[in-house]
């Protein structure tokens, strides 16, 4: 708007921005409430919390009769002498990579489609598919639940089959794992859509005018470019499925068995079904630690020598 | 002509997944209007043959689900309300204000979203039951009150509200918190919208702290009612529909009159992060 006006004159510059010079009035005590404020709830709600976890987690600690004494590392070495941690752990990770596969390739393939074919349906499309994110996750977890009943259960009834999908260990975090994708690959279809609607259309064109089918423009040049819009999508993807928990408490309660057993679970089920808060407290830390090393590598890999080595 | 057939191939599938992504609800809702020997029947069928709001009564009766659903929407609005505002003074504070630090704590703000909930929630109950705040709403709220994510996203949204005005409303003498009322706030309506809309969806569906927080089954948020009804009565399954139903059906009607901003808010997280 400024640069339409001719003899507007340069931007200025507030003394405040000068260092030694007094800062615009009203700007420091604004400036101390909002820091002071942030600092003092990342300090009580973050910070401490971090450092009482890890405390917490050295110590046998039952707050139902009061027990907290030092046991060093015996919850950790419990923890990774416990099989239920590794089937867990072994469940996360499948969960997680199944998921985070679907929401991939789903968010893409339907980004992809829509954005190359339609121009008049990609709104209704697009809402549609963004539906199950905005729904609540405990709600829309009991909906499945009945939907994988074996008796009445829409599953069921629609495919012809008689599984009972959520008591069969060979199914359930299989199931677990298709409502999940179904909650949340929309989410990727927008994200994709956004990445899509941002490239460059000139590459595009030269690659068609190369005389580039579709796959191959698809592969060679428009999965290339995603990368950032993957990235985001993986990344966030992991950080929240480590951490998925509700489903399986409404689903199958990490049944049959252990089968479904998500490490969040595990820690929940320590923590306030049992009450060993030590325990679930060193169960929680290495679900930390692998979220924060697991997010360094991937951001390693994006700004390492992978980039821009498209294929 | 090949390109008519694979452009009705795409629709045909693209048609398929949009009905796979809402056949649970169509089916939810329908359900919770049947009776119960309906629901059971071995002999299925996606329309109830008598309607009935049987199924709504008994949740009604059982506990008390329009209390809850009042809990979760005064809850939702309340926290929303406070953690837009604080977020946009945040954002603005980090946007346009120059200090020493800034940059290093903006760095610590953003790294907390990437904490597991599981991590701090052990310390956390223990402090706020140490607080004496169990069973109160404060528990719930203050957590709450100042989101890493929210300032995030303001701070992103600042880049659209120029220095120039700022300074030109310092040269006329207006105070800091008028130009930040009058001038950023007006000119984040959309970061703002996109951002309530995100914030009041994360509350109404939160289960596990307002579980762990209150015990008094009045002042319980509907996630959680939710899961004790199903506890309960097991086998009501007409009332788990119609239950479910209540509690995404609010969603999905402001949802579909919102549309456009949730995905334009959805959309800017992944274009500007």
């Amino acid at each position: 708007m400024a640069t339409t006006i001719e003899s507007a004159p340069p931007p200025v510059r507030s003394p405040g921005r000068r260092r030694g010079t007094p800062v615009a009035r009203g700007e420091r005590p604004l400036r101390l409430v909002v820091v002071t404020t942030i600092i003092v709830a990342i300090l009580a709600l973050v910070a401490w919390p971090i450092v009482a976890a890890l405390l917490g987690s050295l110590h046998d600690w039952n707050p139902l009769n009061g027990t907290y004494e030092w046991v060093g590392t015996a919850n950790y070495r419990r923890l990774f002498d416990d099989p239920v941690f590794w089937t867990s752990s072994v469940n996360t990770v499948v969960f997680m990579v199944g998921a985070i596969l679907g929401r991939v390739v789903l968010g893409v393939a339907l980004a992809y489609a829509i954005y190359s074919r339609l121009t008049r349906t990609k709104t209704l499309f697009r809402t549609l598919y963004y539906l199950p994110t905005v729904t609540p996750l405990v709600a829309v977890a009991y909906v499945w639940r009945l939907m994988y009943h074996p008796q009445f259960g829409a599953v069921n009834s629609i495919l012809g089959l008689d599984v009972n999908w959520l008591y069969d260990s060979r199914f359930a975090l299989l199931a677990v794992m298709v409502m999940t994708i179904w909650k949340d690959f929309g989410f990727a279809v927008i994200l994709y859509l956004a990445g899509l609607y941002s490239l460059r259309t000139d590459v595009l064109q030269a690659a068609e005018v190369d005389g580039a089918g579709a796959w191959a423009r698809f592969r060679r040049v428009i999965w290339p470019m995603l990368r950032p819009t993957t990235l985001l999508v993986v990344v966030t993807s992991m950080i929240g499925y480590l951490q998925a928990f509700v489903q399986v408490l409404v689903l199958t309660g990490g049944g049959p068995g252990d089968s479904t057993s998500l490490i969040s679970y595990l820690i929940y089920q320590q923590a306030f079904e049992k009450y060993d808060f030590g325990y679930a407290s060193a169960a929680a830390f290495v679900l930390f630690v692998a979220t924060a090393v697991l997010t360094l590598l991937l951001f390693r890999a994006q700004s390492g020598p992978l980039r821009g080595k498209a294929r | 002509m090949r390109r008519g057939i694979a452009s009705l191939c795409l629709h045909g599938a693209l048609l398929a997944v949009a009905a796979v992504t809402i056949f649970p609800f169509v089916w939810m809702l329908l359900s919770s209007f049947k009776s119960a020997d309906e629901i059971s029947a071995v002999d299925q069928h996606l329309l109830p043959h008598v309607w009935t709001l049987e199924n709504y009564r008994s949740i009604q009766e059982n506990f008390d689900a329009v209390r809850l659903l009042g809990n979760s929407l005064m809850l939702s609005i309340v926290i929303t309300a406070i953690a837009v505002y604080t977020s946009l003074l945040g954002g603005y504070v980090f946007g346009k204000y120059r200090f020493r630090g800034r940059g290093a704590l903006f760095a610590v703000v953003l790294a907390t979203m990437m904490i597991p909930w599981a991590v701090v929630l052990i310390p956390r109950y223990t402090m706020f039951t140490g607080a004496g705040l169990q069973d109160s709403y404060a528990s719930i709220v203050i957590p709450a009150a100042i989101s890493s994510f929210g300032i995030f996203m303001m701070r992103q949204s600042m880049d659209n509200v120029p220095d120039e005005i700022l300074e030109a409303a310092r040269i006329d003498g207006a105070s800091e918190l008028y130009i930040f009322h009058r001038i950023v706030a007006p000119m984040s309506v959309n970061a703002i919208s996109a951002l309530a809309i995100f914030q009041f969806l994360w509350v109404w569906e939160d289960y596990l702290w307002p579980y762990l927080m209150l015990s008094t089954p009045s002042k319980q948020v509907l996630a959680v009612g939710l899961t004790t009804f199903s506890g309960q009565y097991s086998t009501d399954y007409g009332g788990l529909f119609a239950a479910t139903t209540v509690s995404i059906v609010p969603v999905v009607i402001v949802y579909v009159i919102f549309q456009k901003r949730f995905i334009a808010g959805a959309a800017s997280a992944a274009v500007k992060g």
